[in-house]
């Protein structure tokens, strides 16, 4: 077993369109690699701009309910597949938490889904996804997979 | 005495038939507004209910708590984002159809121009209650029921103004443009600041009272108080509830708990319920078929001269729209062929047909041309939009959404069949064979229905999320209800009461602002999949 194979993939997962594809991805590489799996959800409250504290505890709190729970899903699928997963759920600055969370498990790939903005009112942009990974190829040693 | 119990009948018979048609319409594919028209339509021929119906009636009485409830629910901010365009339609578009539609009436009809520019000017109101009612349970952007509203709520003031304007000059004839722009702006402006004010006022005391009943007062003597107030000043009620309710509903309740909010919105939807059931009662009650027959040429040219100017105003201002604002708030062409054809006339054209004086010659005709268009807008354009949106690809509870609910109404279904053998075969109306044989098939089918949903997520993953909200917020309902018991047996005190109830209240909204920002922005911070 190489350095690398040692180290962790982390799969960033929301619950999205591409989310499937890219947890699938990820069982897939860890298995081929053998190499252990992370799923990992980051959410950022601020997006709803709130100033009360009960209502941003109590956004938080859902959001991240949310988040075990998507993230328990994608364990029991990895784990169907013979792939034991770990899981993390973190909350702030989206970008910055995962990039944080990677350096700190040392991780060898993040794999990260593409969002898909067919509806009318989405407003994501799929540039920013692209960016984020040119900056870590850049910055890192870690291998970052987009899922389409 | 006998004429209040009289009057008390007459309400609980209009609410024992509203209820009749709103259950009913729950099994036919038809809009609530459009059945209550018709079955307004068939009390009125078989004249067993004589209600009339007056202007006052609907200005003040119905017409508040229906701006009030629009204009409270509406997005602020995705109204500041369209305001270009929903100004534009809102404002020199009424203007532009008004003078459009006289022109045609005139030319068609043979009535003269004073009389049709006043026609113009009171069907010039539009009134999507059908249009957005049917929004909401499609599914349609959001973007797009807010620019229907929007420009909905502040045509309403706009033509209004412009009426009483020509009107005026179709009495008097005589006819000042600059006079007649100053009263347009005072009227306008005036009613703004009364309900800026007023909203405003009422908007401190809903941030500071932590009392539901004393909020929810305040918003109900905001909504008719701001109309009676700016009415007093001879200035537009109409758009002063506008302004109230737009100020009340963004200002004041960012500072209310969930709980005085979700108080708040059930009664205005409530409300809004109870007024939209009578106004379209009595707009079919008093429908007079002979007297529309009579004037059947005038009120054809008067659709046709209606929907040719919603044409012109509807392609051509989003057009110049966008030649000057490239971005955002582009309105997309599907979006015009909506706004176009949703362009539905109801309760203002109607209100203000009926203040139209006798000293007018063309009084009956212009009343007939008004039922007539709005008859023609409900009935029409009303049962016919769904299949424009579902044609332009606007409905985005689409067919996956569909399966999904499909699919679980079937396993609902098995598992209630599968409850209720049990329950012969334990009351001995089941041998145990027959029992076991039915409980074997049962089983299969639940457990095929169970693949099926599992086969959904697989392909629409983004469900899945959607799905763990739903079954979130359920919970949480079902947790208030808990604690509601909790209360009554005595278990917990009136204060824990408040305090467990105000969590689950922030837990619910939270749940609604995850879903929004899923829905609009697929959060676009950090929007990966």
């Amino acid at each position: 077993m190489t350095p690398s194979e040692s180290r962790p993939i982390v799969c960033a997962t929301r619950g999205g369109q591409a989310s499937r594809r890219t947890q699938e991805r990820a069982i897939a590489l860890s298995q081929e690699r053998g190499a252990p799996l992370i799923f990992l959800f980051a959410t950022d409250p601020s997006f709803a701009g709130l100033q009360d504290g009960t209502m941003q505890a109590a956004l938080t709190d859902e959001l991240l309910r949310m988040g075990h729970s998507l993230l328990c899903i994608a364990e029991a699928r990895a784990e169907k597949q013979g792939q034991e997963a770990q899981k993390a759920v973190k909350c702030g600055a989206a970008w910055e938490i995962i990039e944080e969370y990677l350096q700190q498990v040392n991780a060898n790939t993040l794999v990260i889904g593409m969002p898909q903005s067919d509806a009318a009112l989405q407003a994501s942009e799929p540039g920013e996804v692209h960016r984020f990974a040119e900056k870590l190829r850049q910055t890192t040693d870690i291998e970052v997979i987009v899922v389409e | 005495m006998e004429e209040f119990l009289a009057a008390e009948t007459l309400i609980v018979i209009l609410m024992m038939v509203a209820t009749l048609v709103a259950i009913a319409v729950r099994r036919v594919r038809l809009p609530y507004t459009v059945s209550l028209v018709l079955v307004g339509l068939v009390i009125s021929l078989q004249q067993t209910l004589s209600v009339e119906i007056t202007p006052e009636l609907i200005l003040a009485l119905f017409v508040p708590p229906l701006l009030f409830e629009a204009a409270f629910h509406l997005d602020l901010k995705m109204l500041r984002d369209n305001l270009v365009p929903i100004m534009m339609l809102a404002v020199p578009g009424v203007l532009v159809s008004t003078l459009l539609v006289g022109g045609i009436v005139t030319l068609g009809a043979g009535l003269p121009l004073t009389a049709t520019v006043a026609f113009g000017a009171l069907i010039a109101a539009t009134d999507p209650v059908a249009v957005v009612a049917l929004f909401r349970a499609l599914g349609v952007p959001r973007r797009l029921a807010v620019a229907v509203e929007g420009e909905s709520l502040f045509n309403d003031g706009t033509a209004i103004v412009i009426f009483r304007i020509a009107l005026a000059a179709a009495l008097t004839g005589v006819f000042d443009p600059l006079t007649s722009l100053f009263d347009f702006l005072r009227v306008s402006v005036g009613g703004m600041a009364v309900g800026l004010a007023l909203g405003w006022l009422a908007a401190q005391l809903i941030a500071r009272l932590d009392d539901r009943l004393i909020v929810t007062t305040i918003t109900t003597l905001l909504a008719y108080g701001a109309y009676l107030i700016a009415e007093f000043f001879h200035v537009s009620g109409v758009l002063a509830v506008v302004v109230a309710g737009l100020v009340s509903g963004s200002v004041g309740l960012a500072g209310a708990t969930p709980t005085t909010k979700i108080m708040l919105f059930n009664l205005w939807e409530f409300l809004a319920f109870l007024a939209n059931s009578f106004v379209f009662l009595l707009i079919g009650i008093n429908v007079n078929l002979p007297r529309l027959w009579l004037n059947l040429w005038p009120i054809v040219v008067a659709v046709l001269a209606v929907l040719i100017s919603r044409a012109v105003v509807v392609y051509g201002f989003s057009f110049v729209t966008h030649l000057t604002k490239r971005s955002r708030p582009h309105i997309p062409l599907t979006w015009r062929h909506v706004l176009f054809w949703g362009g539905q006339r109801g309760a203002i054209s109607l209100a203000l047909a009926l203040t139209l004086p006798a000293a007018l010659p063309e009084q009956d005709t212009l009343q007939a041309m008004t039922f007539g268009v709005v008859l023609f807008s409900l009935l029409i354009q009303g049962t016919t939009i769904q299949f424009l949106l579902q044609g332009l690809g606007l409905i985005q509870l689409s067919a996956p959404h569909k399966e999904r609910e499909i699919r679980l109404g079937r396993l609902f279904a098995t598992q209630a069949g599968l409850r209720r053998l049990e329950q012969l075969h334990r009351e001995g109306l089941l041998t145990d064979e027959m029992w076991l044989g039915l409980r074997e098939d049962y089983r299969q089918a639940q457990e095929h229905l169970l693949e099926q949903m599992n086969q959904l997520f697989v392909e629409h993953v983004e469900m899945e999320r959607e799905m763990l909200l739903q079954a979130r917020r359920e919970a949480l309902q079902a947790e208030r209800g808990a604690m509601g018991d909790a209360l009554r047996r005595g278990l917990i005190s009136e204060d824990t009461y408040e305090e467990l109830v105000n969590d689950v209240d922030n837990r619910l909204e939270a749940l609604g602002m995850i879903q929004a920002a899923i829905h609009s922005s697929g959060q676009s911070k950090g929007g990966h999949q």
